[in-house]
């Protein structure tokens, strides 16, 4: 059974039906990349709501609510300041309504790649359709506000200011091509990430597995592919930080686009 | 036969990419290096920057792997 387990390192991204459900021609089962989707949508909110909630209340009754009391809110409250702070350091002052969409986007990101860290669970964002709706949804809602703010002025985007006219011929065309590259290469960066990380990590462990199988000297000799597994796990936990924080920097910036034009 | 070699090339030969991206990423964080010590106090703005960075140039990497994975899996 476990030999099966770890035949290909690519098993893992196979996504399976927990409940099979059927409309016509339609295959809506319940998979195992909705579960992990789901989980990550809940996480955070289950962290707010059954961990900060009574700590608020228990501590009103004091008169001392306002000072964080344990390290759940802590984490909370940095996670609130670390995307303010880059919202307002790309955007500016009209970037603040859309705090809640970035925020949500980054929580999302991050608890989904946190999750898929675990092992035998499922890495949601390993899949490129996954990556590529949440581009999409940025690409989108930024287009239309920035459509809504300059109307016909939008266009500008295509063309920066100040440019010569016969320099206006290659710079549009360029424009246009890194204006709709903008959701692809926001999708693949995460997607290709996430996925090359967990098959690294499959890789080294089938390694290691082998070498184990292997006996005598070589079962002695498998503690090293397992150091280099254990550290490589620290640094998935870093990339998988680090991915959903560059997700959101990248959002950020789109939206400065269509904001402020350039 | 002739045609699972030469996806096995292909893939290997797509690797090549990686140079390109372990120039980057020095450059990335020898610039950090640099910056930082001509003006420690600006160290935490800096390495912010420069992991931002660090991904970006990474994630060129990883279209070189994601193209040999193509050549290997998917054609």
């Amino acid at each position: 059974m476990y030999d099966k387990i770890l035949t290909s390192p690519l098993d893992q991204f196979r996504i399976l039906p927990i409940f099979q459900f059927n409309l016509g021609f339609l295959d809506l089962s319940f998979t195992n990349s909705a579960l992990t989707l789901f989980l990550a949508l809940g996480s955070f909110l289950s962290i707010a709501y059954l961990i900060i909630y009574p700590a608020l209340y228990l501590t009103k009754a004091d008169g001392i609510f306002l000072v964080p009391n344990n390290r759940w809110f802590l984490l909370i409250e940095n996670l609130y300041l670390v995307i303010t702070s880059l919202l307002f350091d790309n955007v500016g002052i009209k970037g603040e309504v859309y705090f809640p969409f970035l925020f949500v986007i980054f929580v999302f990101v991050l608890q989904s790649n946190l999750i898929g860290l675990i092992p035998y669970s499922f890495t949601a964002t390993s899949h490129i359709i996954v990556t590529f709706s949440l581009s999409l949804i940025v690409f989108i809602g930024v287009n239309i506000v920035g459509i809504n703010i300059h109307r016909i002025h939008f266009l500008n985007l295509f063309l920066p200011s100040g440019t010569a006219l016969p320099l206006a011929f290659l710079l549009v065309p360029l424009e246009i091509v890194s204006f709709l590259s903008k959701p692809i290469s926001l999708s693949v960066r995460l997607f290709a990430n996430m996925m090359a990380g967990h098959t690294l990590l499959k890789v080294i462990a089938g390694f290691a597995w082998s070498m184990m199988k292997g006996g005598g000297l070589l079962f002695l000799a498998h503690i090293l592919p397992l150091a280099v597994l254990f550290i490589l796990v620290g640094l998935e936990l870093g990339v998988a930080i680090i991915q959903a924080y560059v997700f959101t920097v990248l959002a950020c910036i789109y939206l400065n686009d269509s904001i402020n034009l350039h | 036969m002739l045609l699972q070699a030469a996806k096995f090339v292909g893939a290997g030969l797509a690797t090549i990419g990686l140079a390109g991206a372990g120039v980057g990423i020095g450059t990335v964080f020898g610039a950090l290096v640099l910056g930082t010590s001509r003006n420690p106090n600006l160290k935490d703005e800096l390495f912010r920057i420069a992991i931002l960075g660090f991904a970006l140039t990474e994630a060129i990497a990883l279209f070189a792997l994601l193209v040999a994975f193509l050549i290997l899996f998917a054609l």
